[in-house]
């Protein structure tokens, strides 16, 4: 039951979800979501590895990093959604066809 | 079998929140399914033995993260703004619902073709006995300051980086507002 088969297939799971996500949503939030899923199937393929392929933890350390990229992107995209959202009022990810205000 | 029962719960919880991340059209239930879905994974690392990680993906994404997104959902308007569904039947030009399923079923044949054909060549590993638990944190502590210092200030950089970044960009420019 607990083997790599059935990590690996969760995490395609999650990696399909995401990209099904950031495809098909029109909403910059929502877009942001299915980026926090795809790096999280990465995060857990790493982990997976770690426990039923090689045993050394630079798998988890690896998980960690991509955990601490995944906020420092989720603060400075937000930080991006809410000044686009001050600035056109809207968050649809079609009105964003400039790149000056 | 504790585990088991354990790694069910855990990949079942993942499953139907990143399924309902996908397939709800409110964007608040998003967010909170995508936190359900968070737990899930930490659980998923709890059964392989990476405590250090199931902590740190609680703390990160539970306390850090899906608060932002529901601050900045809340920020942008709310839920009344913020509506949308799955949109891809929107998109002009994308097809209908039959070209999807012929589409599906070429690619899994096609890939379960190629990969029994490349199987051959490919060097597979031999499961072998897994070694028991133990606690990683202090080796994770270790490999920090000495294998992976240089990624550990690196991403020391980046936080800042970020952190000075994301206050300046939403700082409201002069003359505005």
């Amino acid at each position: 039951m607990v083997s790599l088969t059935s990590y690996l297939f969760i995490s395609f799971v999650l990696f399909v979800a995401g990209i099904a996500v950031m495809i098909a949503r029109k909403n910059i939030i929502a877009i942001m979501l299915g980026i926090e899923l795809i790096l999280n199937s990465a995060a857990l393929n790493f982990a997976a590895y770690t426990r039923f392929v090689n045993n050394n933890l630079d798998g988890h350390l690896m998980s960690l990093f991509i955990i601490v990229i995944a906020a420092a992107e989720a603060a400075v995209g937000l930080a991006i959604v809410i000044r686009f959202f001050q600035i056109r009022e809207t968050i649809h990810i079609d009105d964003a066809s400039q790149l000056q205000a | 079998m504790f585990e088991n029962i354990l790694f069910l719960l855990s990949a079942t919880l993942t499953i139907v929140g990143v399924v309902g991340v996908v397939f709800s059209s409110n964007l608040m239930h998003a967010c909170t399914l995508l936190l359900a879905s968070l737990f899930g994974i930490s659980g998923l690392y709890a059964v392989i033995g990476a405590d250090f990680l199931a902590a740190a993906q609680l703390v990160i994404y539970a306390g850090g993260v899906v608060i932002l997104m529901l601050f900045a959902v809340m920020l942008t308007g709310g839920t009344a703004n913020n509506n949308n569904k799955f949109g891809i039947d929107k998109i002009a030009g994308m097809g209908s619902i039959k070209t999807y399923i012929i589409a599906g079923f070429t690619v899994i044949v096609t890939s379960l073709t190629v990969l029994k054909i490349i199987a051959n060549y490919i060097k597979s590993y031999e499961a072998h006995k897994l070694p028991e638990f133990e606690s990683t944190v202090e080796k994770i502590g270790t490999l920090l300051v000495t294998d992976h210092v240089i990624s550990f200030e690196i991403s020391s950089i980046l936080l800042l980086g970020a952190l000075v970044g994301a206050a300046v960009i939403a700082r409201p420019k002069k003359g505005q507002e």
